[in-house]
């Protein structure tokens, strides 16, 4: 039960939080949403399943293309997301099945590779997807309830989205398959000598990864009416990698805590000066060099340093082994 | 098509093959030594050409400048290894979001002091002409820019297989750590290499100049190019990034010729067919890089 109240506690606080915003805010924050769930999605691969994507706008990208194209037959909500999500995890499953077999730099490149042939699709396909300009959407957002376009609408659609995807995958990484892919991050050749297919278990959770994140770029669609080649780019993995890594890689809240602050932290330098790109360089430098893992794995720390300190105020002769062990190093140096 | 159209065609495609394999040599030498992907390398490219530009707006003449930038590059490549990449050894993700955050500071630097609009630098004097043999005319300056290439990697070669630092290099990928207990002084080899990698980016910026222009963006389109050639090529070997520059910068350039909508499709359907066929590249050895 314990347990519970953190999470319900942020819950409650995203249901409530746009009163206090400017509707301005309100729309920033949807879109801090978004960013969250397409972070999370390549959270998965990368913190569990120990994949480094460079490519993983090519999943966004044809969610988003996904709304856009076939929105213009197909008014249905559900259909088209269900679509993105489909259309998504099955290019993922497709390419994960070639890409998959080769890991480290070499995955990180031809992901890459592959991203970059979507964008140059996309780019020059004037004829269907309006080229460099763009398209707009024609679909809407409805879920049988009349169409949801004010930015508070939006903002909900998107805070009840991240919640469910993060339950979800929450619930995948406990279920058995999930913990099987973080046996093979920590020790592939062991997991393999157990009789795991490593290959299987690695193209799962990519599978799933691509869904997901087909599924944050149908719900940018919606929320942006327009969709262009910059959705493919593999500028835009890379920020969602250096979200992931300002929020701490192998966390679950980490990538959502990395996505608001680099969206913020981009949206407030940019308003300030145009040289915001070499502004936000030298922050992930800075970050690289002192980041120290990320903000949730700072956190985690300061948190585990509280409650330490709670339990020894409360019962002073606790003697849990991870007390001992830690406090081991202070007692011989007292003594 | 006009066979001399042809033939200008694939001259052109060798030379944009050679800039891409000066590029695409240093990615792979880096991360056969450091293990480091080095995402700014089309950002230090870049960067080699714009200083060209401004070396010959100076009034020096274009080898001069073309050699000072290379100078200048190394140095940079030098001060990148030695005060940032020197603590991110090992670290796969750290070393993806420093490179990624200079790819940020470089092109915006780039924006910042040479303007957005694109630059061009005018070839040579000297090579300035073309050579008629038969019917074929070629472009001296473009042919000269093979000659460079294959002198690049003639270079390579020499130091790889017949000098103590090729030596010391090849020991170093084979083991890293036998490096530093032979008492060599691997620092120093660690930062050369690096300086020696950004050296060759900004060679091929300066050399590639007066063919490809400068323009922002153009970082972005060669460091996509290269990384495919290193796919292709195979991990750690810069002959195998020799051999899939060629292939990349012909199927590239006659692609925009014949299919100009698709050839990025057709890069990517060249590697993805030899990964097919070899998961490690044309000349690479194993598959976990």
């Amino acid at each position: 039960m314990k347990k519970m109240i953190f999470p319900a506690a942020i819950a409650v606080l995203l249901l409530i939080l746009p009163v206090m915003l400017t509707s301005y805010g309100i729309k920033l924050t949807a879109e801090v949403f978004i960013m969250s769930i397409f972070v999370l999605s390549l959270g998965l691969i990368t913190g569990y399943a120990g994949l480094v994507s460079l490519g993983h706008a090519a999943f966004f990208g044809i969610g988003a293309y996904t709304i856009a194209l076939l929105g213009k037959f197909v008014p249905n909500t559900f259909v088209l997301l269900a679509s993105a999500i489909i259309f998504a995890a099955l290019i993922a499953l497709l390419t994960g099945f070639l890409f998959i077999r080769s890991s480290g730099a070499y995955f990180l490149m031809i992901t890459l590779a592959f991203s970059q042939m979507l964008y140059a699709v996309a780019y020059k396909l004037k004829g269907v997807t309006g080229g460099s300009d763009g398209m707009s959407v024609a679909a809407s957002l409805d879920f049988g309830f009349g169409p949801i376009s004010g930015s508070m609408g939006l903002y909900y659609v998107m805070a009840v989205s991240v919640m469910i995807c993060y339950v979800l995958l929450r619930m995948f990484i406990n279920s058995p398959a999930g913990k099987a892919i973080i046996g093979v991050k920590e020790n592939e050749s062991r997991m393999r000598a157990l009789g795991y297919s490593v290959r299987s278990y690695k193209l799962l959770a990519y599978t799933i990864s691509g869904g997901i994140a087909g599924y944050a770029g149908g719900l940018y669609a919606f929320y942006n009416y327009f969709v262009s080649p910059d959705t493919l780019n593999w500028n835009f993995s890379g920020q969602v990698l250096v979200m992931i890594i300002i929020g701490g890689v192998g966390t679950l809240f980490g990538p959502p805590i990395g996505a608001a602050v680099f969206v913020i932290l981009q949206n407030y330098i940019s308003s300030y000066t145009e040289r915001w790109p070499m502004i936000m360089g030298v922050i992930f430098v800075a970050f690289v060099l002192y980041g120290r893992g990320g903000i949730a794995n700072l956190l985690l720390l300061a948190w585990r340093k509280i409650s330490r300190r709670q339990k020894e105020i409360n019962s002073p002769a606790l003697n849990s082994s991870e007390k001992i062990s830690k406090d081991e190093t202070k007692g011989v140096t007292e003594a | 098509m006009d066979l001399s159209i042809l033939f200008v065609q694939i001259i052109t495609g060798l030379a944009y093959g050679m800039l891409l394999f000066m590029i695409a040599a240093g990615l792979t030498i880096i991360f056969g030594l450091l293990s480091v992907v080095n995402l700014a390398h089309g950002a230090l490219f870049m960067i080699g050409g714009y200083f060209t530009f401004t070396f010959i707006n100076q009034h020096l003449n274009f080898w001069l400048a073309l050699l000072i930038s290379v100078i200048l590059l190394a140095i940079l490549g030098m001060l990148i290894e030695r005060f940032l990449l020197n603590r991110m050894y090992g670290k796969e993700l750290e070393q993806v979001l420093l490179t990624f955050g200079l790819i940020f500071i470089f092109t915006d630097l780039v924006k910042w002091i040479w303007g957005s609009s694109p630059k061009s630098i005018s070839i040579p004097p000297l090579l300035d002409a073309s050579l008629t043999i038969g019917v074929v005319t070629f472009p001296v300056y473009r042919l000269f820019v093979v000659v460079v290439g294959c002198a690049v990697a003639l270079l390579l070669w020499y130091i790889e297989s017949r000098t103590r630092i090729g030596a010391i290099v090849r020991a170093g990928v084979d083991d890293r750590h036998m490096l530093s207990s032979l008492g060599i002084n691997f620092k120093l080899v660690f930062a050369g290499v690096f300086a020696f990698g950004a050296g060759m980016a900004g060679l091929s910026g300066g050399l590639g100049a007066p063919i490809l222009g400068l323009y922002s963006g153009m970082d972005n389109d060669v460091l996509i190019l290269s990384l495919v050639i290193v796919v292709i090529g195979g991990l750690k070997t810069w002959k195998g990034a020799f051999i899939g520059a060629i292939l990349v910068g012909m199927v590239d350039t006659l692609g925009q010729v014949w299919f100009p909508s698709f050839s990025m499709v057709l890069i990517f359907a060249l590697m993805v067919f030899i990964l097919l066929i070899k998961p490690s590249g044309l000349f690479g050895k194993g598959v976990d890089a």
